[in-house]
């Protein structure tokens, strides 16, 4: 029983490892050029464009925040719970593109990340985030009782 | 039985608390980042033209194909360059040695439905320094039709 608490603990601590990786990796690529990012966002046509400017400049730096809080455990439940919901939206967003007809780069690890993946990777890749999030979530409040590697 | 509840609370406030300490680099972005975006969507739009206005242009102007290899390979506009994210720095060399400065460049993609052509523009304006590059209004389907109905 405690040994296989210990084997989760582990792999909580790689699964943290690598949600942060990737969060802070696509939040600094938007970073690098807003504006090419607020494009990527209008082309979702979801927004009216001062909205998708707007997201363009926090977007970024939201991903950074809760991506590194993954790593901070007095935060790591908030932080987690941004980016579950995060995902939850960006696989809406993808989903409503795909539906709509829409021949659009998904923008999701920066502005020119164009034409090279599809719309059925990018979701794909979204829904293992996701799940590696409430996975994450699911874990951390199992309470004080549980192993942990913080 | 109360602990998931209060845990709950805790992540939602930690999430509160994390997306406003957010806000700080957000405004720093807003204020001062070289290529923060405009706030209106004429600003920030490269300027499409239609094929009609295309025919009136005089002088030479440089076609940008940004549709992706597979569909340029099928079929392009005469003469059009392709330009996509694939291989672009390769792509890019051939693009410079066919412009020339004061040389229009137009750019496409699809249809109305797709964003490539705006991204292309953008970047091609930024990394090329090409002043006077616009996006075709319809694309590729605009000029399919236009030569389906003839001159």
């Amino acid at each position: 029983m405690a040994g296989s608490a210990k084997v989760g603990a582990v792999i909580a601590f790689a699964c943290r490892i690598v949600v942060a990786a990737v969060f802070v990796y696509a939040g600094g690529v938007k970073v690098l050029d807003p504006a090419g990012f607020a494009l990527a966002i209008d082309n979702y046509r979801l927004l009216p464009y001062p909205l998708a400017a707007m997201l363009a400049v926090y977007l970024p730096w939201a991903e950074i925040v809760c991506g590194a809080s993954v790593l901070w455990p007095r935060v790591r439940c908030g932080g987690l719970a941004v980016l579950s919901g995060l995902c939850l939206i960006f696989a809406g967003a993808i989903v409503s593109a795909a539906l709509r007809g829409l021949d659009i780069g998904c923008g999701c690890f920066g502005p020119e990340e164009i034409s090279g993946v599809s719309p059925a990777i990018a979701l794909l890749r979204d829904v293992v985030l996701l799940l590696l999030c409430a996975w994450l979530l699911r874990w951390e409040m199992r309470g004080p009782a549980s192993p942990r590697l913080n | 039985m109360s602990q998931q509840p209060s845990m709950l609370g805790r992540a939602l406030k930690q999430a509160g608390v994390l997306l406003l300490a957010a806000l700080i680099p957000v405004l720093l972005t807003a204020a001062f980042h070289p290529r923060r975006p405009a706030w209106s969507r004429d600003q920030a739009m490269v300027t499409e033209v239609t094929l009609d206005t295309l025919g009136q242009w005089r002088g030479a102007v440089l076609l940008v194909d940004a549709r992706g290899a597979a569909a340029y390979e099928r079929q392009h506009i005469p003469g059009a360059l392709s330009l996509s994210g694939g291989k672009w720095d390769d792509l890019l060399e051939a693009l410079a040695k066919e412009w020339r400065p004061g040389m229009r460049v137009v750019v496409y993609c699809d249809n109305r439905n797709c964003g490539a052509s705006q991204s292309v523009a953008r970047r091609l304006r930024r990394e090329l320094a090409v002043a006077d590059i616009y996006v075709l209004k319809g694309g590729w389907d605009a000029w399919l039709e236009a030569q389906k109905s003839g001159p």
